[in-house]
């Protein structure tokens, strides 16, 4: 199991520099450049000559990946062109905001999905079923901005639970992750019901049933830890997307994150904090996909066998 | 804290009065910033590209502009300058400190302009050669040549004085971590995109004669918001999460009158819509065409429906308060379908079968860019069937602010919807300088006698008087050719709630700023 | 587990057959009925503006209210069907074959080819869909093709990573080994023996997918990318402007039930395929 973990890992290596070049490329495909985010409509050719020449953008994009390539190998990401800061500053200031939100809502999705994925499962068919694929289907329809708002309506301006937006207090995290979670939990609690559903079909279920285990211990002990395998790769696999795809969300929050910082990033041009921004993004995205995988061989070695051959 | 309000919450809510996080300190107050000052990532104005709210409060300027355009003394109490342009001496107000407890005098002066050389500032101060120190607080600005924009430059927020020696220790830190002024307010925290948090300044008692209130602000902890979302802003207000807005867009103002406590004020907006017209591309080479473009389109229908009736239709390019804006009431572009129609005719564009005007067997249309924000989707949406009304059909296409410019650089757009935000006649020359072709001078505009008069204007002007006569003629024979239709001018709204704040009754200054700030008071 | 064995069926063969698939179907139907004959269904000019009539409240008139320019919204719906279906339909067929083809060359010819060409195709899958979607708008320019072509790429790794492991699961089945041992040839067994036993999960997820293509339309027209107006889209209606929610709930409430509608009919009518695929699937085709 350990070796095969730092196969995975040094798999990963190429992967990473692919990945590198990639983000370089695309971004400097996108028409548009910093210099106009930087100076104001008045300035003449000779100052935007030289703010060009101060960032090596008027160098051959093959220089300026190799000279990134290098800042990055030293674990420098850069500075902000338009922003003026260091990248790792700035992702600093913001991953934690991202983190906490992508947490709750990851947590959110898991425990609500799940929850509603074994009562459907055991009510499998019968009215209660349906309603709830049905109740978490049409939430998941609802773009997620339009969730927001309704959610600060509901919960922020006519219950005055929580905070409408900001981050100021850790109960303003509660809305933004649940506009995200609602959204991820329809595919849980799908995945987890049919699982749960499936698993019972098995026949070593059959066979607790014969020896007389009680339903409720067959559903809980049992059952619902083989159905809970592929939730777990699920949302390994969503970790990413959690992490920078709230964007929405959080301009309807206010809130600072990652997936902000990408866009304003994204509307200046400014190539190192995009750069950077999905570069973290990739690594996530990357490293939750190793995760799910390395659970996924955990718990099945034929999935081992099969990488090696 | 939330779940200990719970009763007081549900009490508020019986009451009809829902205050959930009112800050803790009555004298505390919380601003939502204009969304045009968003994302502002340094509060150094040397280097700065934008400033916002809270450089004006942390800096003070030599100079303070009025909404009326004219200059009074703030840092600098008087100043003189020779007939000929080329020495500008500044008498400065004795007492001032910075926040950090150095003091402000002549020294300082000599120390700050040499610092814009290299910035992208550095225009700002182009036309000044040398700072010579005349006593402890006397300058002399000797000129490389005369600049009748001098004040307007030193009121202007790029020109707020940081204090030197905090600026020099805190090097690359400077305006994220550290930000040192003489200013009203002291920084306390700041966050990018996010929010600034400044404190009041116990030692102010400088402030300019456009505010009543001389002394310290009268708001302890002021925080300034960035917040995206106009309808997340307004729930805000409406909770009492914040307490003013500083510019609520004009769709939303019908949704701050329902609130009961919420007031309003609006100021004169700061800024231009307009459309750029590309006078190198057919059928625009020809300027009855553009002129007759200019003519249909109707600025009131957009002022009534788009803005409620708030602002005006735009006539000219610039802010119809300043002086160079009185242009012959000949030349101002309006709304006149009729002769729009009878140039197009003219023209050789006749009507066609569908509507759509012919000439030659090719329909007229053309191409009409825009940004992918909803107010200029919006206004661009109106224009397009402003222009079929008159048969020109214009297909849109949507860009984002960068690929715009992007594109304006190769040249081939038809017509597009922008804005500009300066209270200043050179942004005339900013936008049609035939040394900016495609962008920003995106009408690709190149004119001899336009050239000779913009270069007239921009450099031939020792006083203010000159440079008003200069620009209003450069104008003018703009307003002739129609590189440009003007749009909209707006206001700017502020709503606060009255509850909590009181605002002056007019606000001091071309924008927002600290003369307002000191005078708002806290019930 | 794979995840490409959560999609299949739930139901027990031997329940009786459900209505709900049969409704749903009629319902998407019904809807690419009304896309195609919108000029003559709609009411109204999907671009005539009324300004002074802005903002009013569902009539006799206007069914659905009219917007924020005083269009109807009844006919916009109607044409925006058109516009929303029509993205959401060629982008997951473009997406869905591509990755069908990528997924079952890499999953039959494995080794090297299979890791880099993975690797490869695994990138699009580290960023969000937004954000690519958003980048690869801003790279081709404003129109609908770039729309389109957006959203295929955000889901292509989904498609070909799911053939890939529907294809190698199969690989290893007893049939396949009994067509090499009578003499069948590589493509013989990819396209008649492979493909159509793989390709039922993959039909299923494409169609749960157009929902999600809806949404990132959707999506994408909030960061003002979508559609080019006045063409209206479900999407671009619902984000054309958030104090629409106050002013004029209507405006957004259509559209809005629109995508609901059909993205929970799409749902329904593929788990009703997939139990019918199931039913087939245990007579395999050999």
């Amino acid at each position: 199991m350990t070796k095969y973990a730092i196969r995975r890992v040094l798999a990963l290596l190429p992967v990473f520099l692919v990945v590198t070049g990639i983000v370089f490329l695309l971004i400097h495909l996108v028409p548009g450049d910093p210099i106009d985010n930087l100076v104001r409509a008045g300035s003449d050719p000779e100052q935007r000559a030289a703010i060009a020449r101060a960032y090596g953008l008027d160098r051959s994009l093959v220089e300026q990946y190799l000279t990134w390539m290098g800042h990055l190998a030293q674990g420098d990401l850069g500075t902000a062109i338009v922003q003026r800061r260091p990248v790792a500053d700035l992702i600093a200031e913001n991953i934690g905001y991202s983190l906490a939100l992508g947490g709750s809502a990851l947590a959110f999705s898991a425990i609500v999905g799940v929850l509603a994925g074994v009562v459907a499962a055991s009510f499998q068919d019968r009215p209660l079923d349906r309603m709830l694929m049905g109740a978490a289907l049409i939430g998941s329809t609802v773009p997620s901005f339009w969730l927001g708002l309704l959610m600060i309506l509901l919960f922020a301006v006519e219950l005055g639970w929580v905070p409408v937006s900001g981050a100021r207090h850790w109960t303003s995290v509660i809305l933004p992750a649940a506009t995200v979670g609602l959204a991820g939990m329809a595919l849980v609690a799908r995945v987890t019901r049919i699982a749960m559903v499936q698993t019972a079909r098995a026949d070593f279920v059959t066979l607790l049933h014969a020896n007389g285990v009680s339903r409720f211990a067959i559903q809980s002990r049992h059952l619902l830890r083989h159905a809970l395998v592929p939730v777990l790769t699920l949302l390994s696999l969503r970790i990413g997307l959690i992490v920078g795809g709230s964007v929405t969300v959080e301009y309807v929050f206010a809130r600072p994150g990652l997936g902000s910082l990408l866009i304003r990033a994204i509307n200046q041009r400014d190539y190192p904090v995009i750069q950077g921004c999905l570069l973290m993004l990739a690594v996530a995205v990357m490293l939750g996909t190793l995760i799910g995988d390395l659970l996924q061989a955990a718990m099945d070695p034929r999935q081992r066998e099969e990488q090696r051959s | 804290m939330y779940t200990s309000f719970r009763p007081l919450v549900w009490a508020a809510l019986a009451l009809g009065l829902v205050s959930t996080n009112a800050p803790a300190d009555a004298a505390d107050a919380t601003f939502v910033l204009a969304a045009n000052q968003n994302g502002t990532p340094v509060l150094d104005p040397i280097r700065a590209s934008l400033v916002n709210l809270a450089d004006k409060l942390i800096y003070d300027c030599l100079v303070q502009q009025a909404e009326d355009q004219s200059f009074h003394p703030h840092l600098a109490t008087s100043w003189t300058v020779t007939p000929d342009g080329m020495e500008w001496t500044f008498e400065l107000k004795p007492g001032v400190t910075f926040h950090d407890g150095e003091p402000f005098d002549a020294e300082t002066i000599r120390w700050w302009v040499p610092k814009f050389a290299g910035t992208e500032n550095a225009y700002l101060v182009e036309a000044i050669d040398r700072v010579e120190v005349v006593g402890p607080l006397t300058v002399r600005f000797v000129m490389k040549h005369p600049d009748a924009n001098l004040l307007y430059n030193l009121s202007s927020g790029f020109m707020g004085i940081p204090a030197p020696k905090a600026y020099d220790a805190a090097g690359a830190e400077y305006g994220t971590k550290v930000a040192v002024g003489t200013g009203p307010y002291r920084l306390e925290r700041f966050a990018t995109g996010v929010e600034t948090v400044l404190k009041r300044n116990p030692a102010y008692k400088w402030a300019s004669a456009l505010s009543k209130n001389a002394g310290p602000a009268p708001i302890d902890t002021l925080t300034l918001r960035e917040i995206g979302d106009p309808s997340t802003a307004f729930l805000e207000m409406r909770t009492g999460g914040v307490d003013l807005v500083v510019d609520v867009p004009p769709a939303t103002v019908p949704r701050y009158q329902t609130l009961a406590n919420a007031k309003m004020q609006t100021m004169p907006g700061f800024g231009i819509f307009y459309m750029p017209i590309n006078t190198t591309v057919e059928p625009f080479t020809d300027v009855a065409v553009r002129r007759a473009v200019a003519l249909s389109i109707d600025r009131r229908e957009i002022v009534d429906n788009l803005y409620a009736g708030k602002g005006k239709a735009a006539t000219t390019f610039l802010l119809a308060s300043l002086p160079e804006a009185k242009v012959d009431p000949k030349l101002e572009l309006v709304h006149d379908p009729k002769t729009a129609a009878s140039l197009l005719d003219g023209a050789g564009w006749k009507p066609g079968p569908d509507g759509i005007r012919v000439k030659d067997g090719k329909p007229l249309v053309v191409t009409l860019w825009t940004q992918s924000d909803t107010e200029f989707k919006r206004m661009t949406e109106v224009i397009q069937a402003q222009l079929k009304s008159v048969g020109i059909r214009a297909e849109i296409s949507v860009f984002d602010t960068s690929a715009i410019r992007a594109e304006y650089k190769k040249g081939k757009q038809q017509l597009a919807v922008r804005s500009y935000g300066w209270n200043n006649a050179d942004i005339l020359d900013w936008f049609f300088s035939g040394e900016r072709i495609g962008y920003p001078n995106i009408s690709m505009w190149k004119d001899d006698k336009a050239e000779a008069l913009r270069l007239k204007a921009l450099k031939g002007s020792r006083t203010l008087d000159e440079r008003i006569a200069n620009f209003r003629a450069y104008h003018e024979y703009v307003l002739e050719q129609v590189p440009f239709a003007p749009i909209y001018e707006p206001v700017q709204t502020i709503a606060y709630n009255a509850d909590r704040l009181t605002l002056p009754a007019t606000i001091r200054g071309p924008q927002f700023s600290a003369p307002t700030v000191l005078d708002i008071t806290v019930k | 587990m794979t995840l490409s064995g959560l999609f299949r069926s739930t139901t027990a063969p031997r329940s009786k057959r459900r209505i709900g698939p049969t409704i749903a179907g009629l319902i998407l139907v019904g809807f690419a009925v009304a896309a195609l004959l919108c000029p003559w269904v709609a009411p109204w000019p999907y671009d005539q503006q009324a300004l002074a009539l802005a903002y009013r409240a569902p009539s006799p008139a206007h069914w659905f209210g009219t917007d924020e320019f005083g269009r109807d919204v009844f006919s916009r719906v109607l044409y925006g069907a058109r516009t929303s279906l029509t993205v959401a339909l060629v982008s997951i067929s473009t997406s869905c074959l591509l990755g069908m083809v990528i997924g079952a060359l890499c999953g039959y010819v494995g080794g090297r080819f299979d890791r880099w060409t993975m690797a490869a195709i695994d990138l699009t899958w580290c960023f969000p869909e937004i954000l690519l979607a958003l980048l690869l708008v801003a790279i081709l320019g404003p129109g609908s093709t770039s729309t389109v072509l957006a959203i295929a790429i955000a889901y292509l790794a989904q498609f070909t990573r799911l053939t890939r492991s529907q294809i190698r699961a199969l690989k290893r089945e007893t049939f396949v080994e009994a067509s090499l041992s009578f003499g069948a040839g590589p493509a013989h067994i990819l396209l008649c023996r492979l493909l159509p036993n793989a390709i039922a999960p993959v039909i299923v997820v494409a169609m749960l997918t157009t929902g999600d293509a809806i949404l990132l339309e959707a999506t994408l027209g909030f960061f003002g990318m979508g559609a080019q107006p006045p063409t209206p889209s479900w999407g671009g209606m619902m984000s054309s402007g958030s104090e629409l929610l106050f002013d004029a709930p209507w405006v957004i409430l259509w559209p809005g039930a629109a995508i609901a509608v059909s993205v929970v009919s799409i749902n329904v009518f593929g788990d009703g395929v997939l139990d019918a695929l199931d039913v087939k699937k245990r007579e395999r085709v050999h």
